[in-house]
């Protein structure tokens, strides 16, 4: 019985030092600039100026034109890795990939490298394969960066599928694609979606292989633009910089909200 | 399950089509600097609508345009640069440090020369002579300035009139209305460990021995001699005593003279723009003085600079328009443009600074009272600078006996100049 | 190689085959299994591998990014070694991993546990995603408000009456580090807690139930039920931790620079500083190098051991 009222607490208390930090993001973002003072930060807001803030963020930064091509990364580049992670998954448990071992370790080691380091390699590459500044070229290391993560997650979730789930496929007649596609994948939706969020997330999010890769407006990412709002040299004030900050990130919160519910139902691989 | 699946392939393939259109737009990208455009590049990626609004001027006059690229990261900026030299994406236009940076393009063959341009500045009255040496390598001019920025010392208007300040002019004076300030619970200076942890060094060092200052940028002196020394524990008196504001304090500068957390600031003239933008007025809110020498014995009154070279690459796709670009940028007309959209002083002493205080700096530094003096981080080369900046950023954090701290710099001096021959 | 059964009796073994395996299979899907295994491999070799071979290249030259760079052999490695700021850089990065993969690890299986099978348990579970899908941008801001001498941490220990109110966070090693892990305890626990989730969600509920109806509950259920059902997932958790822990560079950087001083700074922040700031390519290749070999090394040595019984098939 204790457990019952002891398991929300805990998680509503931890769940508030959580949210601290962004109670700070948000009473700041939401004062007009004449009103923030360093030395008040926890301070709440009598005027209201949040979207006042997001606009002059928006406009400033002219974000407005970097959204398409950063909603066509985030989507298509982890789809690609999920599907890629889940198709070596598949052929390292369920068709038993010779050296299967080396393969998953070879795809996960991209993980181990700096990106930082490739980063001048891979621009110089992209300039001489004429993808510098390209979407296709965007997608592409996008996907690959993405690989190692979705292989790893994909591999060791399918695994837990018993291996009997394939047996009986083939015994039915099943092609190996349509076993894959029809009932590999569908079975691990959850991982599938988690993974496909939490890289959507990080390619939504990231700044080094933008700033590396692109250059004219159509073809930078959101979070390049974004981040030009505030430098050493000065720019936007900083609740129009946090306002900023919140607005782009905006579209990974509902995301994450509107998956939830996936990872509230129950799976059960072992029943298939 | 059909259904999701084909939803799932059509989403893909819609994605996809749009992500070639990307690909076609690449085409597009080449095409927009062709005539009339320039490629521009430049790490001050914050700086973007004064950049524009002088293009605006440039595409009317010059019949000519920037087509800009922001980084908001520097050092990702200066590898970006050094790298495209090794492709067909040279920037035609771009911003640059004055320096050891410059050195090594131009030791590379990299640039595009620009003595005639100079020479014609000059003839013209559009920079003063002074400069082309910071520009100027193994006889040549490379770049020209794209701004200019003095380093004097910022103050809070109201909290200098509660305690009855008025400006210094002896360094002893600055010293007593430091001390009045602590007295009253004001931290009277600003002090960061990040990155402009070098400022109060330049500024003692320059103040009490310039040619010394000058020596320690070229490798002649070194970093343990007693001159180097003294500041050094001259600045641990000023730490211990209590002068300083938080080093650890991130609060960006402005915010910190605007609030009173600290009475004055050491900074660039860069920062009155930082200071409008958080609806401080110049003349009214806060004002600036020049830091007078801390050694009152010398003739002229050290005053620090810094400048930001604009280069064009070698056979950048748009090498003549850009250098056709890099002639008008020193004009009257540009500068005036530039300085006013900056809310900064120019270069060009000609221009037109619509901001009293900084007006009246430009006229002030021309005049012979003062000696013009390279900023640290463009005076000294690169490793040393880093190792410096290290060692500054721990002493004003934990102010104690200098001499590790300088022993370490000069190991890096020692090894950089050894590999200079 | 021959894996002894790794499950306990008790524990039913999840997924992989039963023991029938020891005589080998004649594989007869060769090639769709190659098909499968091409995309993935092509797209990591092409775009990762290929201009890693480059940095590691440069890592035995000297090189400032212009020009070209011309051969030095092993000098740089052995001034690398030979410098007494990697000895820090090397503890700071130990202590990185050693902090990463327990707190935000154990907090993210505490969260997962907690929150599983409970009503709303996704919202329950939603603060903690937050951080994660929260910009670069803001997220350093917030953390500066939050970090700074006398910031937000300062100001509600001392309204709380807690001691610590004037402690310099990111100014005194090895306080700075440590506070640095919290933040970024803040960003990843909620992304370990949802990968333990489909950990979870996955077990089978048939020895679930049995075990309930022979009277185990609470702590016991999960010692001797969950965690052992769990592994694949917690292998998923602490290799991905491991291998980001020891990369760990962005906080430091935007934090402090690794400093004041260098006091912060990890292997990470070296080559970095090395090759961006100082334009010393080399030298910061070789850190980059030395570091992708120790990452490389750990993590194949951990995968290795916690994957061993799939090997054997």
């Amino acid at each position: 019985m204790t457990a019952r009222i002891l398991r929300p607490t805990i998680l509503l208390v931890l769940g508030a030092i959580w949210l601290a930090p962004i109670y700070l993001l948000l009473v700041n973002a939401s004062k007009a600039p004449a009103q923030y003072a360093a030395d008040q930060v926890w301070k709440p807001i009598s005027d209201f100026a949040l979207f006042d803030n997001m606009r002059e963020a928006w406009e400033i930064g002219g974000l407005g034109e970097a959204v398409t091509s950063t909603l066509l990364y985030s989507v298509i580049g982890p789809a690609l890795a999920v599907l890629f992670g889940a198709a070596i998954g598949f052929a390292i448990v369920a068709l038993r990939l010779r050296h299967g071992f080396f393969w998953f370790v070879l795809v996960f080691g991209g993980t181990v490298f700096p990106l930082q380091m490739i980063l001048m390699p891979l621009f110089v590459g992209y300039v001489e394969a004429g993808i510098y500044d390209s979407r296709l070229g965007m997608i592409a290391i996008y996907t690959a960066v993405t690989v190692p993560f979705a292989a790893l997650v994909m591999r060791n979730f399918l695994g837990g599928i018993a291996h009997q789930v394939f047996e009986a496929a083939v015994v039915d007649g099943a092609s190996t694609w349509r076993i894959f596609w029809r009932i590999y994948l569908p079975m691990s939706t959850s991982a599938l979606v988690a993974v496909f969020i939490l890289q959507a997330t990080f390619v939504w999010n990231d700044l080094l292989l933008g700033l590396a890769l692109s250059q004219s407006n159509d073809v930078r990412p959101l979070m390049t633009a974004a981040a030009a709002l505030q430098d050493t040299y000065g720019g936007l004030q900083l609740t129009a910089v946090l306002a900023g900050g919140l607005l782009v990130s905006l579209p990974t919160v509902v995301l994450f909200l509107s998956t939830q519910r996936i990872f509230s139902r129950g799976l059960n691989l072992g029943q298939f | 399950m059909r259904l999701r699946h084909t939803g799932v392939a059509a989403l893909a393939a819609s994605t996809l089509v749009l992500a070639a259109c990307g690909g076609g737009d690449d085409e597009d990208a080449e095409g927009a600097a062709g005539p009339g455009m320039i490629n521009f590049y430049t790490d001050k990626g914050a700086w973007e609508p004064q950049f524009l609004e002088v293009s605006d001027v440039s595409e009317t006059s010059l019949g000519l345009g920037l087509d800009f690229t922001g980084y908001s990261d520097a050092e990702q900026y200066s590898a970006f640069v050094r790298q495209s030299f090794r492709t067909d994406e040279k920037p035609d236009l771009f911003t640059w440090h004055t320096g050891s940076e410059l050195e090594d393009l131009v030791t590379e063959g990299l640039l595009a020369p620009t003595t005639d341009i100079w020479q014609g500045a000059i003839d013209n009255g559009d920079v003063p002579e002074a400069m082309r040496e910071h520009f100027t390598v193994e006889g040549e001019q490379y770049c020209v300035p794209m701004n200019a920025a003095y380093w004097v010392m910022y103050y809070n208007k109201d909290v200098f009139a509660e305690y009855g300040l008025t400006e210094p002019t002896s360094w002893a004076e600055l010293m007593t209305i430091a001390d009045t300030l602590k007295a009253g619970g004001v931290t009277p200076f600003y002090e960061t460990n990040i990155l402009f942890s070098f400022v109060w060094f330049q500024t003692l060092m320059a103040g009490t021995d310039p040619e010394l200052y000058n020596a320690l940028g070229t490798g002649e002196a070194n970093y343990t001699d007693a001159g180097v020394v003294a500041v050094m524990e001259q600045w641990q008196s000023m730490l211990e005593a209590g002068y300083f504001g938080d080093p650890g304090d991130q609060t960006a500068p402005q915010d910190q003279l605007k609030n009173g957390t600290v009475a004055m600031i050491n900074f660039g003239t860069f920062l009155s723009g930082q200071l409008n933008s958080v609806d401080m007025v110049s003349g009214e809110d806060y004002d600036f003085f020049l830091i007078p020498n801390v050694n009152p014995d010398l003739a002229q009154t050290s005053l620090i600079f810094e400048t930001g070279p604009m280069c064009t690459a070698l056979d950048a796709a748009n090498e003549t328009s850009a250098l056709q670009y890099a002639e008008w940028w020193m004009t009257e007309e540009a500068q005036t443009a530039w300085a006013n959209a900056r809310g900064d002083v120019s270069f060009n002493p000609k221009a037109l600074v619509q901001d009293q205080l900084l007006a009246g700096l430009n006229e002030q530094s021309a005049s012979g009272d003062y000696l013009l003096l390279e900023r640290y981080f463009e005076a000294t080369p690169t490793p040393v600078l880093t190792a410096a900046l290290d060692g500054f950023s721990a002493f004003v954090t934990n102010p104690g006996d200098p001499t590790s701290i300088l022993q370490t710099i000069e190991a890096e001096a020692d090894a950089y100049w050894a590999e200079q021959g | 190689m021959s894996a002894p059964a790794t499950a306990a009796p008790t524990t039913p073994s999840r997924g992989s085959a039963p023991p029938e395996p020891r005589r080998r299979r004649r594989n007869t899907y060769g090639w769709p299994a190659r098909g499968f295994s091409v995309p993935a491999v092509l797209v990591v070799a092409v775009l990762l591998y290929l201009p890693f071979l480059w940095t590691t290249w440069i890592s035995f030259t000297e090189y400032n990014g212009l020009g070209s760079p011309s051969w030095v052999g092993l000098d740089n490695y052995r001034a690398m070694f030979d410098d007494p700021n990697f000895a820090t850089s090397l503890r700071n990065t130990l202590i990185w991993v050693v902090g990463s993969i327990t707190v935000p690890v154990g907090l993210g299986l505490l969260i997962a546990v907690l929150s599983h099978g409970m009503r709303f348990g996704g919202w329950f579970r939603l603060p903690f995603l937050i951080p994660y899908a929260i910009s670069g941008v803001a997220v350093g801001v917030v953390w500066r408000f939050v970090l700074q001498n006398g910031g937000g941490l300062s100001q509600a220990l001392d309204a709380l009456g807690l001691p610590g109110a004037d402690l310099r966070w990111l100014s005194d090693a090895p306080l700075n580090t440590l506070v640095m892990i919290g933040a970024s305890s803040w960003q990843q626990s909620g992304v370990n807690a949802l990968l333990f989730v489909i950990g979870l969600q996955s077990i089978p509920r048939e020895p679930i139930e049995a075990a309930r109806l022979d009277g185990a509950s609470g702590w016991r259920m999960f010692r001797h039920m969950h965690w052992p059902m769990l592994r694949p997932l917690t292998t998923v958790v602490v290799g991905l931790s491991l291998v980001a822990s020891l990369k760990t560079f962005d906080i430091v950087w935007i934090m402090t620079k690794g400093g004041p001083g260098r006091n912060a700074e990890t292997l990470a922040v070296t080559m970095y500083e090395e090759t961006f700031v100082n334009s010393a390519y080399g030298a910061g290749s070789a850190v980059a190098v030395f570091l992708s070999v120790v990452t490389f090394l750990a993590a194949i040595t951990y995968l290795r051991r916690q994957l061993s019984p799939e090997r054997a098939v």
